[in-house]
């Protein structure tokens, strides 16, 4: 590839708002950076998780917030000493981080062999189950972590101002969209879309279908663990209501808003919902009309069901079909995808 | 999709989108000086921002320095204790209505807050009220909200017992801030935490049993005790206080069952519970939306409701639990932060009345959120924990005559105070948690038919360590601890009768 044929308006894009995020810690305040966007960075790569799944899978899943949280428990686990719940192997916390995400890939690859031979409504069923199981084994088994979870997670010492998680969720974030974007054009992507496409002719073709829906499930477990132990660096304690049915569903929420056919939709919609968790009560007159922080969760349904109805694509379909809109006289490609969040929000 | 459709859609995103970033850097456009993110954080109270946020009007300009108190109250607007979100915001506007002068914002509602609150020259302002759905995750970012979006320095809350160790976490993280705590009772967070900058002003789950197993196995003859509670840190610690003191005294344990928080079908763990006839009686420690739940469908399970047979927690009361019927007279019931309606002194009276002087009417959890008497709230626990944790602030803060630039002196008075409260003087332990007298009452029909309760007991002085039974090298309180084992406890047979709501010493 040449560099004149990387130089597309995509990617100048996708660099321009990688220089403005990068510069976000001194044109925005602490806590916008810290909170909201680092929040949005965690939140995106689990969603993007989503959006691999059921974009080049075909496989809408909801128990990527379950992995997030086994890397979470197993990081809580490996990495505390002597705290009141759970395992407490004292770990060096970088082992630890090894530790957990080789359990959580190993557990994904589990779950997505056992899922392997579903498709479609069955398989939504089936992670759905896992995300209910997933918290009763942490709330049950007292060993891992009991209903009280595990506290006073400490982030490794490099780790220790908060912007520099902002930066680590960033650099993730970046890496996960390119590697993902990548995947789509290498064989296993392509394999994989065929699979999705039309699993029996595959299966004709030698391809072993179910081998490469695991193998999917398994690489999206990795990055969501990744996702995972950001997070629980970030929020310090992680128990389990932190991956019940609710975050659960939030998080598939956040690629419905941004677009589950589109990778850049996972950050985007992680973006809107944290925007809106923090800000849509400072609102003016918002309280006036009946919308207080305890009507959080019905405004957000309302925005799905909006979305739901008038863009299935997302936000960033809705991004996309702007760009192709602005770009009309020279659109010959069909699909040239948005520059990211930048360009719609 | 039409030419039309298509723009109304882009036209309606880009309007939501641009009114919620307008409102994100409204709320933080006050650091684009080059602020860096490193900065600020581990420090948030003394950020050295000026003038935090747009939408909080204009009063706030001196945000940034030490010459103004901003209150956070960390509250629940959602989840099994949501209904108490009113009764806990009114009890710190209360305390600061009753000792730093301030005014209630509406005299309907105590969540729009208040206005004037003043200490020896500091104000206190209040910059906001998070809203919890009892998760230590929702209530985490609450907190973050509240410390480093709107720059709040003090925190008042949270309610609930695993949020409290969330908070008492995050307080040790941030020495800077000071914290009191709401009405949250598990034992951890002041236990085992130790964050020096977290006080509570009210027992814990398991203080509030104490006494309550001497009188049982000793008095009522109970040998043998089945005991289900919710299956997080406060339900943990509240058994964890009864079946220490029903062990204590020589009484059995014979199962321990533990309903996740926030079940509506318990029918699967009351099938767990013996049989009336195999057991001498229940302990109930399920609260919440859980408490009525549970109690029908023991009803249904395994028969009604009798007083020589149940015992419960603070909310096993016949305000919060409708399901009890008139059989359940004779039921007794652990201490809570408030005494029961029928002991009544001139301080109690008279902080009743100032509710009712405050407001016209307050939507409380025990009045279903319906408007009512403010006194109402005032008298149960939730309200009464956060009016605590008020006056504790404004005490401390008049003990350092309203400098709060020095905050190990700030926090030293805090820790230091002994407080002089309608239901009884309040002193902290090493650990900052409350010493505090426990009421014990037993359910009784009064007159007109109803089930009301009648305070029978005061244990006074109840500390945290419950007569040595637990300490910072223990467990915390957990499905399994602590086990049961005969002791001695400090105030077997001591506790002080009360008869016709007085106490008789």
């Amino acid at each position: 590839m040449t560099a004149r044929r990387l130089l597309t308006r995509g990617n100048i894009g996708l660099a321009l708002l990688v220089v403005v995020l990068l510069a976000m810690p001194n044109l925005a305040s602490a806590f916008f950076v810290n909170f909201v966007l680092t929040q949005t960075m965690m939140l995106g790569v689990a969603a993007a998780t989503i959006v691999f799944l059921a974009r080049y899978g075909g496989m809408v899943s909801l128990a990527q917030f379950l992995l997030v949280g086994v890397a979470g428990f197993m990081f809580g686990n490996a990495a505390v000493e002597g705290g009141a719940r759970g395992l407490n192997l004292g770990m060096n916390p970088w082992l630890a981080v090894v530790f957990a995400i080789v359990i959580t890939t190993a557990v994904a690859f589990v779950l997505g062999a056992l899922a392997s031979r579903t498709t479609g409504l069955y398989f939504l069923m089936l992670t759905l189950v896992y995300a209910v199981i997933g918290f009763f084994v942490f709330a049950q088994i007292v060993e891992l972590s009991g209903p009280g979870g595990i506290t006073s997670i400490q982030r490794p010492d490099l780790m220790g101002p908060p912007v520099r998680l902002y930066y680590a969720g960033l650099v993730l974030s970046v890496l996960v969209y390119l590697g993902f974007k990548a995947l789509g054009r290498a064989t296993f992507g392509l394999t994989l879309q065929g699979v999705r496409d039309d699993p029996i002719r595959m299966a004709s073709l030698g391809y072993n279908v179910p081998m490469h829906r695991t193998l999917a499930f398994t690489l999206a477990g990795f990055v969501a663990g990744l996702s995972g132990v950001l997070h629980v660096w970030w929020n310090g304690q992680i128990d389990p209501a932190s991956i019940a049915i609710g975050p659960s569903l939030i998080l598939l929420i956040m690629a419905v808003i941004g677009g589950i056919s589109y990778f850049e939709g996972a950050w985007l919609g992680a973006f809107v919902y944290v925007l809106a968790f923090t800000y849509l009560r400072d609102l003016p007159l918002i309280d006036q009309i009946g919308i207080t922080e305890a009507r959080f969760n019905t405004v957000i349904g309302a925005v799905v069901l909006l979305i739901m109805v008038l863009s299935p694509e997302g936000l960033a379909g809705i991004a996309a079909r702007v760009w192709r809109r602005v770009n009309k006289p020279a659109s010959a490609a069909p699909t040239a995808p948005a520059g990211g969040p930048s360009s719609a929000a | 999709m039409t030419g039309l459709r298509r723009r109304a859609t882009f036209a309606l995103s880009l309007a939501t989108g641009l009114a919620l970033l307008t409102a994100g850097c409204g709320g933080d456009g006050d650091d684009t000086a080059g602020l860096p993110a490193e900065e600020n954080v581990d420090e948030p109270a003394d950020a050295g921002d000026d003038g935090d946020d747009g939408d909080e009007e204009a009063p706030d300009a001196s945000t940034g320095d030490d010459s103004t108190v901003r209150l956070g109250i960390l509250g629940q607007c959602e989840g099994p204790f949501g209904g108490f979100h009113e009764d806990v915001v009114g009890g710190t506007a209360l305390a600061m209505v009753n000792h730093a002068g301030a005014t209630v914002n509406s005299t309907t509602s105590a969540l729009d807050g208040f206005s004037g609150a003043e200490v020896a020259g500091t104000p206190i302002e209040l910059v906001g009220i998070g809203c919890g759905d009892d998760t230590p995750d929702r209530i985490l970012q609450e907190v973050r909200r509240l410390v480093e979006q709107l720059d709040a320095n003090v925190i008042i809350g949270p309610l609930s017992g695993d949020e409290g160790l969330a908070i008492a976490e995050y307080a040790k993280a941030n020495p800077e801030l000071t914290v009191l705590a709401g009405i949250s009772g598990s034992q951890e967070q002041t236990l085992h935490v130790q964050a020096p900058n977290y006080f509570r002003f009210y027992g814990d789950g398991a203080i509030w049993n104490a006494g309550l197993g001497d009188i049982l196995h000793n008095q009522e003859g109970w040998d043998t005790v089945a005991v289900i509670a919710d299956d997080y840190s406060f339900g943990h610690t509240s058994a964890g206080g009864f079946i220490a003191d029903f062990c204590a005294v020589g009484g059995d344990v014979t199962h321990r069952v533990f309903p996740p928080l926030g079940t509506t079908d318990y029918s699967s763990y009351i099938a767990q519970l013996p049989d009336p006839d195999e057991v001498d009686g229940y302990f109930w420690a399920v609260g919440g939306t859980g408490t009525q739940a549970s109690l029908e469908a023991f009803v249904n399970a395994k028969g009604d409701l009798t007083g020589d047979q149940h015992a419960g927690n603070l909310f096993f009361n016949p305000d919060l639990a409708q399901a009890l019927g008139t059989d359940i007279a004779g039921a007794y019931i652990g201490g809570f932060a408030t005494l029961p309606g029928d002991v009544q002194t001139p301080a109690i009276e008279e902080y009743l009345a100032s509710a009712d002087d405050t407001w016209e009417t307050l939507p409380g959890s025990l009045s279903g959120n319906e408007p009512a008497p403010p006194s109402v709230a005032a008298a149960f626990g939730f309200f009464y924990g956060y009016y605590t944790a008020g006056v504790a602030l404004v005490e401390g803060l008049a003990a350092v005559d309203g400098d709060i630039s020095d905050k190990d002196a700030l926090h030293a008075a805090i820790g230091g105070l002994t407080l002089e409260l309608p239901y009884g003087d309040i002193s902290l332990d090493e650990n900052r948690s409350g010493i505090v007298d426990v009421g014990l009452s037993q359910l009784a029909v009064n007159d007109d038919g109803e089930i009301v309760q009648e305070t029978v007991a005061i244990v006074p002085g109840v500390d945290q360590t419950f007569g040595g039974t637990f300490s910072p090298d223990t467990p915390s309180p957990s499905r399994d601890f602590p086990e049961c084992e005969e002791r001695d406890l400090p105030w077997e047979g001591n506790a002080i009768p009360v008869v016709d709501g007085v106490p008789q010493q």
